[in-house]
């Protein structure tokens, strides 16, 4: 059984359609990649599966569980289904330490000193066990993102969402974050992420998914996307983008 | 010194008059200080209560807000204090002058307060509620733990002088007979036929206020550290 199985997800803005019946699965473990161009819907299709976005049609399946069911408990279903920011989005009025700890101790209820040593090991796990005190504003992006990923980590999610989490890192910055997300894979998180790395979708991958004008376009292992896409749509996107393939 | 040396000190701080009127002035300056603490204790709760409120963003419960809100800073204080000492009691609510102080001074707070925080809140960007909201954080627990504490650093600038300005109305009080500083100090230069209470009262609010004026500063440096 998969872990996130979505199947003739549906989104609209009034009258835009911007998700056009999208189906996906991602089974335990895996790393899939969704690549595409700007307003392909890649992230709307990341923000349904935790309910950011309310879908307006088709199903979510997360670790079981109906997430497009109108009794489903949300908070719950939030702490299954972890999400990384573009943006990072910490919270700048809390040390690093804090940031991670605090739906640890606000959500699961966690003693204090049981949430610290938590997100101690959270922030060791993304090589920031000396960054613990630290505020936001003095990390540098990368370091910033890897707080947000630690934060996701911490609650142990069944699947973390990425959306774009390289894209608003400088160049020298966005090595330190894919790093962090090829030693979550070893360690068998099960992850779906949203980006314009196509070296690093290529390289770390288990899956590609290309998507455009709102549907799945095509998906398969990335030798097959990359190296021998059967669809027009694909290889016109790659070619644009092929230049950073290497 | 000179005949007309004198005559000043005799008028403005005479001894005799300062020593018999002192416990009126002190007297005055307990219950400014008590409506002053009543105010901001339940101005501010208050106007936190209607930005959260706002920030729910329900219409039906945003509107009332934002005409309140409005309406209050539109009025004059004094006016506010008049209409609702005179009208209340005409709806079978007729209050002492120290409850009609506060509630008028709540009500003018809160607006401002209002308009303070739902600024701060707004100033929050909206990935900080989705982050929070994405852990698993209910609405109001994102609110409390991520949005509020980054809203209202930014407000308290804005909100600190506010609330001295708003709190330095409680001389308005004197017009409907609440018996704090300005009120007491009129009726002891009257009664004395010296204005040397009134130079008395003007040193009690600056024993009262000064304090809070040095505190909002340092408060203000000290809570905005990033």
């Amino acid at each position: 059984m998969p872990i996130l199985d979505i199947s003739g997800l549906r989104k609209s803005y009034g009258a835009t359609e911007v998700l056009r019946g999208v189906d996906l699965q991602v089974r335990a473990g895996e790393l899939v990649c969704v690549i595409g161009p700007s307003g392909s819907g890649k992230s709307t299709m990341l923000c349904c599966c935790n309910l950011l976005e309310t879908p307006t049609g088709g199903t979510i399946f997360a670790n079981g569980h109906e997430v497009t069911s109108p009794l489903v408990n949300i908070n719950r279903l939030r702490q299954e289904v972890g999400m990384v920011f573009q943006q990072f989005n910490l919270y700048p009025h809390l040390s690093a330490l804090d940031n991670v700890a605090l739906a640890l101790r606000q959500v699961q209820r966690r003693s204090r000193d049981e949430a610290a040593s938590l997100a101690r090991a959270a922030l060791e796990q993304v090589g920031l066990g000396g960054k613990a005190g630290s505020y936001p504003s003095e990390l540098s992006g990368g370091q910033q993102q890897r707080v947000g990923i630690a934060r996701a980590v911490a609650l142990k999610p069944q699947v973390i969402l990425f959306d774009e989490p390289t894209s608003a890192l400088d160049p020298e910055l966005v090595e330190d974050v894919l790093n962090v997300m090829r030693d979550l894979r070893t360690r068998g998180m099960t992850m779906l992420v949203v980006t314009h790395e196509m070296a690093f979708a290529h390289a770390a991958a288990d899956r590609v998914v290309f998507m455009d004008g709102g549907v799945v376009v095509e998906q398969g292992t990335p030798a097959e996307v990359f190296e021998n896409p059967r669809e027009a749509r694909t290889r016109s996107f790659l070619a644009r983008y092929g230049s950073r393939l290497s | 010194m000179t005949a007309g040396d004198s005559g000043f000190l005799f008028t403005f701080f005479n001894p005799a008059v300062a020593k018999q009127y002192a416990p009126d002035i002190a007297a005055g300056m307990l219950v400014t200080v008590g409506v002053g603490l009543a105010v901001v204790v339940t101005g501010t709760l208050l106007g936190l209560a209607l930005a959260v409120a706002r920030a729910l963003g329900r219409r039906a419960l945003a509107w009332p807000i934002v005409a309140f809100a409005d309406i209050m800073r539109s009025l004059p204080p004094l006016v506010v204090l008049i209409v609702l000492y005179f009208g209340l009691p005409s709806l079978g609510l007729p209050l002492s002058a120290f409850a009609v102080t506060w509630l008028s001074l709540t009500l003018v707070l809160a607006a401002y307060a209002e308009e303070s925080i739902w600024a701060g809140i707004r100033a929050v960007p909206d990935g900080q509620l989705e982050a929070a909201r994405s852990t698993g954080m209910r609405w109001w627990q994102a609110m409390r733990w991520v949005v509020l504490p980054q809203a209202l650093s930014r407000a308290v600038p804005p909100l600190t002088n506010r609330i001295i300005s708003i709190t330095k109305n409680t001389a308005l009080g004197s017009v409907v007979a609440l018996n704090e500083i300005l009120n007491n100090a009129q009726g002891a230069s009257s009664h004395a036929g010296n204005p040397t209470p009134l130079m008395m009262a003007a040193f009690a609010y600056l024993v009262v206020f000064l304090p809070l004026v040095v505190f909002s500063r340092w408060l203000e440096q000290h809570w905005q550290r990033r």
